[in-house]
């Protein structure tokens, strides 16, 4: 698994949590039995999978041990070339 | 305004909510590198405040689905709801509904199951409730004239003879009982209570035999008082 790919699995968490929140709250603000029993399942649903997916990509990243940094791959090979160079 | 503990929670879970989205929104507009202060941040925003929204907001949602003004969200209610919360009215749903501990939340209180497990049985069909709505109710006119009349599950169950004659009194007199205990003099003295003590406490005799006001302007009944009208001199 690349640095890339545990990166969008955050952003995709992430999006998950922020639909799950809006939907729950939304639920809070306007309660009706349609959107409470949406909030309660579906929103609930997407928020738990969205802390798995989460939880996920920090085990992965854990698992090839390093923090995630943006364009990792490119700056990785970067400091090969420039190792080779020399 | 915080009126109710109902509120507190609700405010709690809109506060972890706002704290969430913002993480969230910091997060996705600014990609910065996952380091240790990001991953904290995330797992707040994705972890800690998002479960404690769902927590809150189960617990308020949960109260809000037991008052009287949730119950009147669907038209089909509307006959019952209004009556329930007219203070002219002589019927028993609003007489309760004006009793200031409960009447907010009357419905519930007299629908409910009361056993152990009564709150989780009551939601569950209360989820009925809301297929049955959608799918038979949801064009049927402004009180859901032109849908089936409504009757009590546990009168169904009767009619359907899943339960007994003797079970459906015991639980309908459960409810009354939940209050009414029946041991009070001034409750035995009233009326012709002391004449059907045994029966009431044995659940031989119903307490809705006698007080059958409940809901004067359901729509099952609404046929049987125009009759009643056009039969009067």
């Amino acid at each position: 698994m690349k640095h890339a790919q545990i990166k969008k699995l955050t952003y995709v968490a992430a999006a998950g949590t922020l639909v799950s929140v809006i939907l729950m709250s939304l639920a809070l603000v306007f309660p009706n039995p349609l959107l409470l029993v949406f909030a309660m399942s579906l929103g609930q649903g997407i928020g738990i999978l969205s802390l798995a997916l989460y939880l996920l990509a920090i085990a992965l990243d854990l698992n090839i041990g390093g923090a995630l940094v943006d364009n990792v791959d490119e700056q990785l090979q970067a400091v090969r070339e420039d190792h080779v160079r020399k | 305004m915080i009126h109710s503990f109902q509120d507190l929670l609700k405010l709690g879970a809109l506060a972890g909510a706002g704290v969430s989205v913002a993480i969230i929104v910091w997060y996705l507009a600014k990609r910065p590198p996952l380091g240790r202060l990001a991953k904290m941040l995330l797992f707040l925003g994705l972890g800690v405040f998002p479960t404690g929204v769902a927590l809150m907001g189960n617990i308020a949602g949960f109260e809000f689905t037991k008052t009287r003004q949730f119950c009147g969200s669907c038209h089909v209610m509307g006959p019952y709801v209004r009556d329930a919360g007219d203070p002219a009215s002589k019927s028993l749903a609003s007489a309760h509904s004006r009793n200031k501990w409960f009447g907010h939340d009357s419905c519930y209180t007299c629908h409910a199951d009361y056993g152990m497990f009564g709150a989780v049985a009551t939601k569950v069909t209360g989820l009925s409730h809301l297929y049955h709505y959608v799918t038979e109710y949801a064009m049927t006119g402004p009180d859901g004239e032109g849908g089936k009349p409504l009757k009590l599950y546990k009168r169904q169950d009767l009619e359907k003879k899943k339960l007994t004659e003797a079970e459906f009194t015991k639980h309908v007199n459960g409810v009354c009982k939940q209050c009414h205990s029946t041991d009070d003099p001034m409750w035995i003295a009233a009326g012709a209570h002391e004449g059907v003590l045994d029966g009431l406490r044995g659940d031989k005799t119903a307490c809705i035999d006698c007080h059958s006001d409940i809901h004067p302007t359901a729509l099952h009944r609404r046929a049987k008082q125009a009759r009643a009208e056009e039969s009067k001199p």
